[in-house]
């Protein structure tokens, strides 16, 4: 049964706890018991955290009776992708089967960054077993079970950070943390109806976080909203010294960005690539199509096309050759053969150290190529709106994409682009297909301007309802 | 431009590395399938060998020189 905190945003959480409504540990036992109930039901939860979330809220609860008010997050709690390190004997299991007894004796940054808000970890929640990287083309690659989406059960979260996105499109924890490489964070709120938001690349510490490609590597936020999302990536962004790529600058959220910076009469300038619906769905097509006539609300939106460059031959090759690096071991005792989905088909992980290095300099000569034309096609606007995903969730004992490399990621302009670049992109749902599943549209922008992406959303939301639609509790 | 022929020794090549660094880990199917991946990896890799970069244009990984104190 939803209690009366389930599915609501960070900011009316928090009003429920300054206004004493509700305490931190009450909130916290809520979401515990949620996630317990039916984490399991939707193949989401590999651990429950339940006395660290206690010990968590309690000393939220302890910090407001003695009048220490924190941010938005105190006593808000939360879910983390389950390849985010935790100390203190809570397994990191990656996902995958050989991993199931990991231990680590510390906390990854964006978990301690979290916690230090007062917001409690109610979980370790469920992926695809090594973020993807063994190139799974089956839902079931996960040491939990094929993720089960919340909208339909018998359709799949996306991934790799499918927990994160069942969890929250479930109501089972308010927000989660999820990690993309290629895809995994806004694949999976596409497929859930949730606000995922892939920050710039070093905008968030890796530190802790399981490595799979270093230079593509990024952690984000799965949410209810656009503006949850800039809360969550305020408390986990900043410098660390413990990952030498971090951005030097904080990032402060600036929820009021329309009214600081365009109450001047200055509209957001969005740009749609040309071709970007070629390849969607009907519905997709449909939802994107009223989306930007929304848009237009707030927004000069013109067809726009980016320099004819193989960018997803770029970013796949780093993405096969620094995959292969950082499993080098994994690879060379067998370690596949131990997971779900081993990937013996068309995109074996043993093929990747076949590629040559003079190949692979060239793909990050070309990187700088991309980059910037990329940023000067990008400079004309405050953001890229295109699609989040060509189709909504899929069948869950049905593949997902193609058994062949050469179509690997094929059409996938925006995500070659944003994760080859390094650039940050907000999804928001979009509306629904006729089978009752969200579409979803993002939001791409220059490098470490969250801020912008983050308030085309909310201009958007604020415009539409589809984010307040959630699914039924039960799984069907 | 590269033959066909050229294209096969390459991956024929590219495949006796593999199968003499993981052959032991790998069953016959399992080669199988790498050889698969590789033909699809010289599909991938085809656009990026044809593209013409200047000398200057240099890697997007930048090298900073350490010092820990």
């Amino acid at each position: 049964m939803a209690d009366s905190f389930t599915f609501k945003p960070i900011r009316e959480l928090a009003g429920l706890i300054s206004g004493r409504e509700v305490s931190p540990v009450e909130l916290t036992q809520a979401f515990l018991g949620r996630l317990e109930e039916f984490g399991p039901q939707y193949n989401a939860l590999v651990t429950l955290t339940e006395s660290r979330a206690l010990a968590t809220a309690r000393q939220a609860e302890s910090a407001l009776a003695a009048g220490r008010k924190g941010g938005l997050l105190q006593g808000v709690p939360w879910g983390a992708k389950d390849l985010l390190a935790t100390g203190g004997g809570i397994p990191t299991t990656w996902g995958a089967t050989p991993f199931k007894d990991q231990q680590f004796d510390y906390d990854a940054t964006v978990v301690a960054r979290l916690e230090g808000e007062g917001a409690p970890l109610a979980g370790k929640l469920a992926m695809i077993e090594l973020a993807g990287g063994m190139g799974y083309i089956h839902p079931d690659a996960s040491l939990t079970g094929p993720p089960r989406n919340p909208w339909d059960t018998g359709r799949w979260t996306g991934g790799s950070s499918s927990g994160s996105g069942a969890a929250v499109a479930a109501g089972l924890v308010p927000f989660a943390i999820g990690s993309e490489t290629w895809g995994s964070i806004l694949i999976p709120a596409n497929n859930c109806g949730l606000a995922g938001l892939r920050p710039t690349y070093g905008r968030v510490s890796r530190h802790g976080a399981m490595a799979l490609c270093w230079t593509l590597d990024k952690l984000g936020p799965l949410c209810l909203t656009a503006d949850d999302c800039g809360i969550v990536l305020e408390a986990i962004a900043g410098p660390d010294p413990q990952d030498s790529s971090t951005h030097p600058e904080p990032f402060i959220y600036n929820s009021n960005i329309y009214s600081a910076n365009f109450n001047s009469g200055r509209r957001y300038r969005v740009g749609v690539p040309r071709g970007v619906l070629d390849e969607a769905a009907g519905a997709v097509k449909g939802n994107f199509e009223a989306a930007i006539e929304v848009l237009k609300d707030v927004a000069d939106v013109e067809e726009m096309e980016f320099a004819d460059l193989p960018y997803v031959e770029i970013t796949s090759v780093i993405l096969m050759v620094e995959s292969a690096s950082a499993f080098e071991d994994f690879l060379a005792e067998g370690g596949p053969r131990e997971l779900a989905a081993p990937g013996w088909h068309g995109r074996s992980p043993y093929a990747r150290p076949a590629v040559l290095a003079t190949d692979y300099i060239k793909a990050l000569r070309l990187r700088g190529v991309m980059a910037k034309e990329v940023d000067e096609a990008m400079a004309r606007y405050d953001a890229i709106a295109a699609p989040t995903a060509m189709n909504t969730a899929t069948p869950i004992d049905q593949e997902f994409r193609s058994r062949s490399m050469t179509s690997a990621g094929a059409g996938d302009l925006m995500g070659s682009i944003g994760n080859g670049c390094g650039l940050p992109s907000i999804s928001v749902p979009s509306g629904f297909d006729a089978d009752g599943l969200p579409t979803g549209i993002q939001f791409m922008a220059r490098a470490y301007d969250e801020n912008i992406c983050l308030a085309i959303a909310r201009e958007y939301q604020a415009r539409t309802e589809w984010h307040t639609r959630h699914p039924g509790e039960a799984p069907g | 431009m590269t033959t066909n022929a050229e294209n096969s020794l390459e991956q024929d090549l590219l495949f006796a590395i593999i199968k003499e660094r993981y052959g032991h880990v790998l069953t016959g199917e399992q080669l199988d399938s790498v050889r698969t991946a590789i033909a699809g990896q010289r599909e991938v890799l085809r656009p990026i060998r044809e593209y013409k970069v200047a000398n200057d244009e240099e890697p997007f990984s930048q090298f900073k020189p350490f010092r820990g104190d």
